[in-house]
């Protein structure tokens, strides 16, 4: 369409051309580190060397002896790997599936079709739960999920849950998860993903409306692929969250006084390993798996949409 | 290329009812479900501190009880333990406090600077951002917790404030609110006229990024305000808790989830409803101050395409 | 070219598997390679130094009186949640300082389960967390004037690692007015309470005799059918087998009951339970107080208990415990004196047990928590003998373990009978779950 893309094309300045490597505008070179100097110490200190940390533990018993592959063979061996990585599995596909599409649905709405004033209320209210955390979720969701107490009581009813052990059903497990998980946390996505679509000029829109586009034509044209960016930022946080699921079922474990198993997902499973066995270097090894999961995630994601590159969207 | 007087509508009068409404109703549906969906819970917290343990199980579950009750609560929450949770509240608000400030000032440049300045190792440290945001945080924490022994940090406020400020989901932030909103030509003009890379942050681009700035600031805080592991593990004393282990202190000692708990304590379930609004308020009420910042705003029209 | 990149590749990978085979083993080892274990060694003792008190909420109240009754004595107290809940926080805490060698808490309140891996280094280079107080800290009359029993889940390689806070002694609560309104005698052995069950669901349907879909009924229930579920026949083997027939015989009771719906299969603890519907309820001492008052908030005078149940055709009865708290005295402490004071004072002294919110194990504290009318004066009558009955009755064979055993059965054994399956049905998958979950911390697992 209209190639109106703010930053699409590298200005020409005439002077000089603009050279990737070894440039001879020291100016932009040295500052670039200077400017990054803050943060890639805070990475260094809380970033790069806990994570080589953990993949030295991963390699490594806690005599501090070289293992090889063993840690990773004696986890995958653990009765509750399979299962957990099942767990998540399932769960992550409905997750990002629903985590994607309605945020982008919502945000675009918002946009389109609420006046500015209506939709920062909405936002307001769609946003507060991602306010409340851990504990505050365990005691709402121990009210929500029992039918005996709950305000759509009649809902659960109609599902044929009669009592908050019905709910908990090993079955449903991943969709309560997916519901709580969105309750929190897509507020807040709707948020970044309203404010990317706010940065679209009014312009771009305009010239669509007159060109006879609907609503969801210039969503599905115009504005999604303007914030293409965002979308995937938001697809590899939402996956890479979804793999380190851990404390929505941790909170339901507490509201349900031990009804659902205590290493749901792999995450959990890392921590008691870590936490109740003090067995770090099992735990290092079941997170390396799943950063072995979120990575290729990422790098499929990031590939294939030039997340990377300042130059181009 | 538009003609500015031309109305936005007229190209929508010519389409039929139908076909106009239909989308109408379907988002109507659409936000008025998730409405419900994301308040209703909230609802019942709200309401829940108004009412006894037992009304919360037997009356109506969206009714409200009494000021009486709510008064009752509150009394019951400031006695445990003298008072704690005013002392974790100053806590919560010392360390996300701290290390917004901290996070800003890092998060910013690094983000500009990313977006924005070619440097060698733009894309490692993108990369490697990337990588270890999808570390799950188990592995992370022991050699977080030897790390902040090493340098004699454990048990000051410091062992919470400095990881915190680690914040690599802002700088992400703000790298893509810099790499998809920021005219390069803007930069382009500015650096063929002489500004320094430091003149053109403060100048051009600092003023533009307010919005993200917002939003990266709300994050850090809301993000720091809610985080539980970390100063679960790390703080050896209890009255360094923030709020949300507090809370967390708090839900052991409900019956509901540990009955023996509480002999004389009086911590039920509205107590812990009422404490988790008081934890929540500064939350929600940093958001409503923050709207207009996170409502990105348009650019402001420095170049034309 | 593809011919020599084979072999190369061949020979690399070969050479890998080689260098990986040889490699160390996986498992995380706690012992030094010295194994000096017996030998306790008490740090460098200051005797003014200031101690650290871990207490959970419940027991605050208590630590704070021993300071007002103490002022000259030096305390940092600190609340964490005392284990409630399988929280591993002191486990995990414990951990942590030991990798950095200081930090270490002077007295803490934790559950039994924590005891079997206090009484252990954590790893290679660390001492066990808890001291063992029958080494010169704690007279053994003390020890011994504990109820009995009572101490087993503190001693590990023949020593005493703490000291038992409380026990929480299964007995047969029922509701005197009721039964006396229906005519009914109260069960002494456990067939008469299986008739009782049937006679109550025909003739007063909705009324319940006793319940097992909380975290912990097991313990209620087969603990006191002195079921195999864990017994600890050598330090680190477990016998598993829920074929036994002393467990088969509680399971088919309970299917029985289940089935004639005298017994739910929800928890007393649920959320909206109705609590008037109850009759009868197999569960700790505790529950006079925090189930029967706080939670049914059943009037005064109705409600009291009876000595536990015994088997027809067996001399003893047995029962179960539910719960309990232990404190630890820290073998890295630089106050031994007063971190063992404190601790002594908090299980044994009339002071601190007359009025502890549960029975103390402690016997001679016991007596006087029994003679405090506050804690009786809610029940119909006087539960001081069925207390102190049980006290006393409490089965040995169900062994304190490094996992906690409401995991299999509220993870695996409570969802299925929520959908309907029967006990009976269930004993296998259960010993499947606790035999993996034993293993997985270490244990060798048998059925004999």
């Amino acid at each position: 369409m209209t190639a109106v893309d703010a930053g699409r094309q590298p200005a020409l300045t005439g002077a000089s051309q603009p050279r990737r490597r070894g440039n001879p505008r020291r100016r932009g070179g040295w500052s670039g580190y200077l400017f990054v100097s803050g943060y890639t110490l805070l990475l260094l200190a809380f970033g790069v060397f806990p994570t080589l940390y953990a993949v030295y533990l991963a390699f490594t018993n806690n005599r501090g002896q070289f293992t090889g592959l063993n840690q990773f063979i004696k986890v995958v061996q653990d009765y509750r790997f399979a299962p957990a990585f099942q767990n998540i599995a399932i769960y992550l596909v409905m997750w990002l599936l629903l985590v994607v599409v309605l945020t982008v649905v919502v945000a675009v709405l918002l946009r389109g079709m609420v006046r500015p004033g209506l939709s920062a209320v909405f936002r307001f209210l769609y946003y507060i739960p991602g306010a409340l955390a851990g504990v505050a979720s365990v005691l709402v969701w121990l009210f929500m999920l029992d039918p005996a107490v709950s305000p759509v009581s009649g809902l659960l009813r109609a599902i044929g849950f009669d009592t908050f052990a019905e709910v908990l059903a090993p079955a449903d497990l991943p969709v309560i998860f997916v519901l709580i998980a969105f309750w929190t946390g897509a507020g807040g996505w709707i948020i970044v993903m309203y404010g990317a679509l706010n940065n679209i000029s009014d312009e771009v829109l305009e010239a669509a409306r007159v060109d006879g586009a609907g609503l969801w034509q210039t969503a599905w044209h115009i504005q999604i692929p303007m914030i293409r960016k965002w979308i995937v930022y938001m697809a590899i946080l939402a996956f890479a969250a979804g793999t380190q699921l851990f404390v929505e079922p941790q909170l339901l474990q507490t509201a349900s006084l031990g009804r659902v198993n205590p290493t749901w997902s792999p995450n959990q499973l890392a921590y008691v390993y870590a936490f109740q066995r003090g067995d770090f270097n099992g735990a290092a090894a079941i997170s390396i798996f799943l950063l072995a999961l979120g990575l290729i995630c990422a790098g499929i994601l990031v590939t294939r949409s030039g997340l990377f590159t300042a130059d181009e969207t | 290329m538009t003609t500015p007087t031309v109305n936005a509508r007229a190209g929508r009068r010519a389409r039929p009812l139908v076909s106009r409404l239909a989308p109408a109703a379907a988002a109507v549906a659409i936000l008025a479900a998730l409405l419900i969906f994301f308040v209703l819970p909230a609802v019942w917290l709200l309401l829940a501190p108004s009412k006894t343990a037992g009304q919360l199980v037997a009356d109506f579950p969206l009714s409200f009880g009494s000021f009486g009750q709510i008064g009752a609560a509150w009394k019951h929450l400031i006695s445990y333990q003298d008072g704690v949770l005013f002392l974790w509240l100053r806590n919560s608000a010392v360390y996300s406090l701290g290390s917004l400030v901290l996070t800003l000032a890092v998060s910013v440049p690094a983000g500009y600077a990313l977006a924005l300045t070619p440097f060698r190792g733009r894309k490692l440290l993108l990369t490697t951002t990337l990588i270890v945001m999808i570390m799950p945080s188990a592995a992370l924490v022991l050699p977080i917790f030897l790390e902040l022994n090493l340098f004699g940090l454990i048990g000051t406020a410091w062992s919470i404030i400095l990881p915190f400020s680690f914040f690599p989901f802002g700088v992400y932030l703000v790298y893509i609110y810099f790499a998809t909103t920021l005219p390069r030509d803007v930069l382009a003009a500015a650096r063929v006229d002489g500004c320094t890379e430091w003149q053109l942050f403060r100048l051009v681009a600092l003023p533009l990024a307010k919005p993200v700035i917002g939003l990266v600031a709300f994050f850090s805080f809301v993000g720091n305000w809610n985080n539980f592991f970390l100063p679960y593990l790390v703080l050896p004393n209890s009255d360094q808790f923030p709020i949300q282990v507090g809370l967390n202190q708090l839900l052991s000692s409900t019956p509901s989830f540990n009955p023996v708990a509480g002999a004389g304590l009086n911590i039920t379930s509205p107590e812990l409803a009422l404490a988790i609004i008081i934890s929540t308020l500064p939350v929600l009420v940093l958001f409503l101050f923050s709207q207009r910042a996170l409502v990105s705003g348009m650019l402001a029209g420095s170049t034309k395409e | 070219m593809k011919l020599t990149r084979i072999p190369r590749l061949a020979i690399t990978s070969v050479g890998a598997i080689a260098f990986l085979a040889g490699c160390a083993s996986a498992d995380a080892t706690n012992t030094a390679s010295s194994t000096d274990s017996t030998a306790f060694k008490p740090v460098t003792q200051d005797e003014s130094a200031t101690i650290t008190v871990w207490a959970d909420s419940t027991r605050l109240p208590a630590v704070q009186a021993y300071q007002k009754a103490n002022p000259n004595a030096k305390l940092k107290i600190v609340t964490y949640d005392g284990s409630a809940d399988g929280s591993t926080y002191l486990q995990t805490k414990v951990q942590l300082f030991d990798r950095t060698n200081e930090g270490w808490p002077d007295v803490v309140f934790a559950a039994p389960t924590d005891v079997t891996w206090a009484s252990k280094p954590t790893g290679p280079k660390a001492i066990a967390f808890a001291a063992p107080l029958d080494q010169s800290l704690v007279p053994k009359q003390t020890l011994d004037n504990f109820a009995k029993g009572s101490l087993d889940p503190c001693q590990f390689n023949d020593h005493t690692y703490c000291l038992r806070n409380d026990i929480a002694q299964v007995v047969l609560w029922y509701n005197k007015t009721l039964m006396e309104k229906w005519g009914y005698s109260v069960p002494k052995t456990w067939q008469e309470y299986q008739a009782l069950g049937e006679k109550v669901a025909k003739e007063h349907p909705g009324y319940l005799v006793g319940a097992v879909g909380d975290t912990n009924s097991h313990e209620s229930y087969f603990w006191s059918s002195q079921c195999p579920a864990q017994e600890l026949v050598k330090p680190d083997t477990l016998r598993v087998n829920l074929q036994d027939p002393k467990c088969t015989r509680m399971a088919s009771l309970l299917d029985s009951l289940i089935a004639a719906k005298a017994i739910s299969t929800q928890g007393f603890f649920s959320q909206g339970f109705d609590g008037s519907k109850v009759l009868m309820a197999n569960g700790p001492s505790w529950y006079g107080q925090y189930l029967f008052k706080a939670a049914f908030k059943a009037p005064a005078g109705q409600i009291t208990a009876a000595a536990p149940l015994a088997w027809d055709g067996e001399s003893t009865a047995y029962t179960g415990n539910v719960g309990g708290g232990v404190w630890m005295v820290s073998a890295h402490s630089k106050n031994l004196k007063a971190s063992t004071a404190i601790a002594t004072w908090l299980t044994t002294s009339d002071a601190n047990l007359a009025g502890a919110p549960t029975y103390p194990a402690y016997t001679p504290g016991a007596k006087a928590w029994l003679a405090n009318p506050a804690n009786k004066n809610y029940f119909a009558t006087d539960v001081s003998s069925a207390f102190q009955t049980a006290a006393d009755e409490v089965w040995t064979g169900w062994s304190n373990t490094r996992f906690s055993d409401a995991t299999p059965w509220s993870s695996v054994v409570l969802p299925a009978i929520t959908a309907g399956k029967t006990l009976t049905e269930m004993l296998p998958a259960w010993q499947e779950a606790i035999t993996n979950q034993a293993k997985s911390v270490g244990y060798t697992v048998t059925t004999k």
